[in-house]
């Protein structure tokens, strides 16, 4: 059995050493599912490097330097793969409906194998979206932990999406995310508007898919959405800035709306 | 300000831990870490002593409710959910002859634990995740002990998990448990009978208690 360590292979004991460390250390995994490997890496590493000093200044160094550049390819990119996501699951779930359409209009004629066919693709493709959508919430809780914990990684990822990246999320005042994805409506209105008629400002777009805002009767629903943004407005930033989670953004917009369905 | 007024502002200091200390200060008792270090997250220093916030740091927190866990200067330790580094900070002041794998998945505040690992000798930053110790088995040795602050669902599997792998014989472990993460409908108190349930099952329970300053968190100590 072969095992890899951050500074080469073991094999029966035998350690061949790397020449490349950085390059060792960034594929380091083993497949061992759960158990401990057979030795403790320390101990062969001492040998390998003459002394603890030597190895875990060796570690320390490879340490660092790899973790650099993986921070920073994962900075580039994480906000992307999330939206890439969301969009993949809009895909897939307009082709899941326009198929289990077309699998009822088939059935209606006559049940046949190939409508079987078409069953176990949808629930094929179903599976598929389970799976995007939990790796979009998984994705979502790293790379905006504040978002994700007020809106829910897919809504979250959603206002990703209508922004580009989460660094222009986080340049955006609160008025502005209050009614991301309703700029339609938000432009007809304007129209309507420099024409001299009456017209509605929208006053929630991809927000009001939450719950907190839905589920409150409609004359309540602007000043949740706008204490919301407000909260978003503050959550993109550290997100975008330290990435850290401040559980307080969560508990504040709970609490408002529990007194809005109260009061 | 003279340096005078500024060594008059510690008072009576206990030392209750390697490189830590209660010290007095006017009316009130800070926890300090001894350390050689600058401020890493904001806190203040004084003198020698790097102040140690408990609102920041679970750790910090436990400590002053009171209970004790002989951390050795000399310790090998795998942190879990390392995050920007605050409690790292000041448990690397402890462990100064030891080493820290310290373990955080998400990108951001992890480049300032980067910043951390620089700046001291003893600890190994690893962008991973928690979840998939088998992906850093080839770097991580057998610890001395097992710290795990990451607010999950999973988070008491994910804390066995690497008990499993990476504890030594007779080592100990530390999780903050955040009830809200683990099932965000029932109540705390339920939540963590069942953590501890599943604790029990796998080591051994030594001790477990709220925390002041992080609402609905336990923390329990357990020896593998
Ligand atoms: C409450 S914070 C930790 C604060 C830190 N322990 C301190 O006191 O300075 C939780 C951290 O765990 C990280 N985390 C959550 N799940 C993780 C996982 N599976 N693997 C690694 N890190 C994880 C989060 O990204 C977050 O930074």
């Amino acid at each position: 059995m072969k095992y890899r360590v951050w500074f080469g292979e073991v094999e029966d004991g035998e350690v061949r050493l790397s020449d490349d460390l950085v390059k060792s250390f960034m594929r380091v995994g083993n497949d061992v599912s759960g158990k401990e490997l057979p030795f403790n890496v320390f101990d062969l590493g001492v040998k390998v490097f003459g002394s603890p000093e030597r190895y875990y200044s060796e570690l320390r160094k490879t340490a660092i330097e790899v973790a650099r550049l993986k921070a920073e390819k994962e900075l580039k990119r994480e906000d992307r793969y999330a939206i890439m996501l969301l969009k993949a699951l809009d895909e897939i779930d307009e082709s899941i409906n326009l198929l289990e359409n077309k699998l009822a209009d088939v059935r209606e004629v006559k049940e046949s194998e190939v409508t079987e066919e078409m069953e176990e693709e949808i629930r094929r493709m179903k599976t598929l979206r389970r799976r995007i959508e939990g790796e979009i919430e998984a994705v979502m809780e790293k790379v905006a932990p504040n978002l994700s914990s007020i809106l829910g990684g897919v809504i979250a990822a959603r206002l990703l999406e209508k922004v580009g990246s989460l660094q222009r999320l986080a340049s955006l005042p609160a008025s502005t995310i209050q009614i991301l994805g309703a700029e339609k409506s938000l432009y007809k209105a304007m129209a309507r508007m420099r024409k001299g008629k009456p017209a509605k400002i929208p006053k929630h777009g991809v927000i009001f898919q939450h719950p907190f805002i839905r589920t409150l009767p409609k004359n309540k629903r602007g000043k949740m959405a706008r204490f919301m943004a407000a909260k978003l407005a503050i959550a993109a930033r550290i997100d975008h800035f330290t990435g850290e989670l401040n559980d307080e953004l969560v508990l504040e917009v709970r609490r408002k709306y529990e007194e809005l369905v109260r009061g | 300000m003279s340096a005078k007024k500024k060594t008059q502002e510690i008072g009576k200091s206990q030392k209750i831990l390697h490189n830590v200390y209660l010290i007095e200060k006017g009316e009130k008792q800070i926890l300090a870490t001894k350390s050689r270090y600058g401020s890493h997250y904001g806190e203040k220093k004084f003198g020698e002593f790097r102040e140690w916030i408990p609102s920041r740091s679970k750790l910090a927190a436990m400590l002053l409710r009171g209970y004790r866990i002989d951390i050795r200067p000399d310790w090998k330790v795998l942190y879990l959910g390392a995050a920007s580094g605050t409690t790292v900070s000041h448990l690397a002041d402890i462990v100064e002859k030891g080493v820290i794998y310290a373990v955080e998945y998400s990108a951001k505040p992890f480049t300032k634990l980067i910043e951390l690992a620089e700046e001291r000798r003893n600890i190994i930053p690893l962008l991973e995740d928690a979840s998939k110790p088998q992906r850093y088995s080839g770097i991580v040795e057998k610890v001395d002990f097992i710290y795990q602050d990451i607010a999950q669902k999973n988070q008491v599997e994910i804390f066995l998990d690497n008990i499993r792998m990476f504890l030594k014989k007779g080592g100990e472990g530390l999780i903050m448990v955040k009830a809200r993460s683990i099932d965000s409908t029932a109540e705390p108190p339920e939540v963590f009978e069942g953590v501890l349930k599943k604790l029990s099952r796998r080591v051994k329970v030594v001790a477990s208690d709220t925390l002041e300053y992080h609402r609905d968190h336990i923390f329990v100590h357990v020896w593998g």
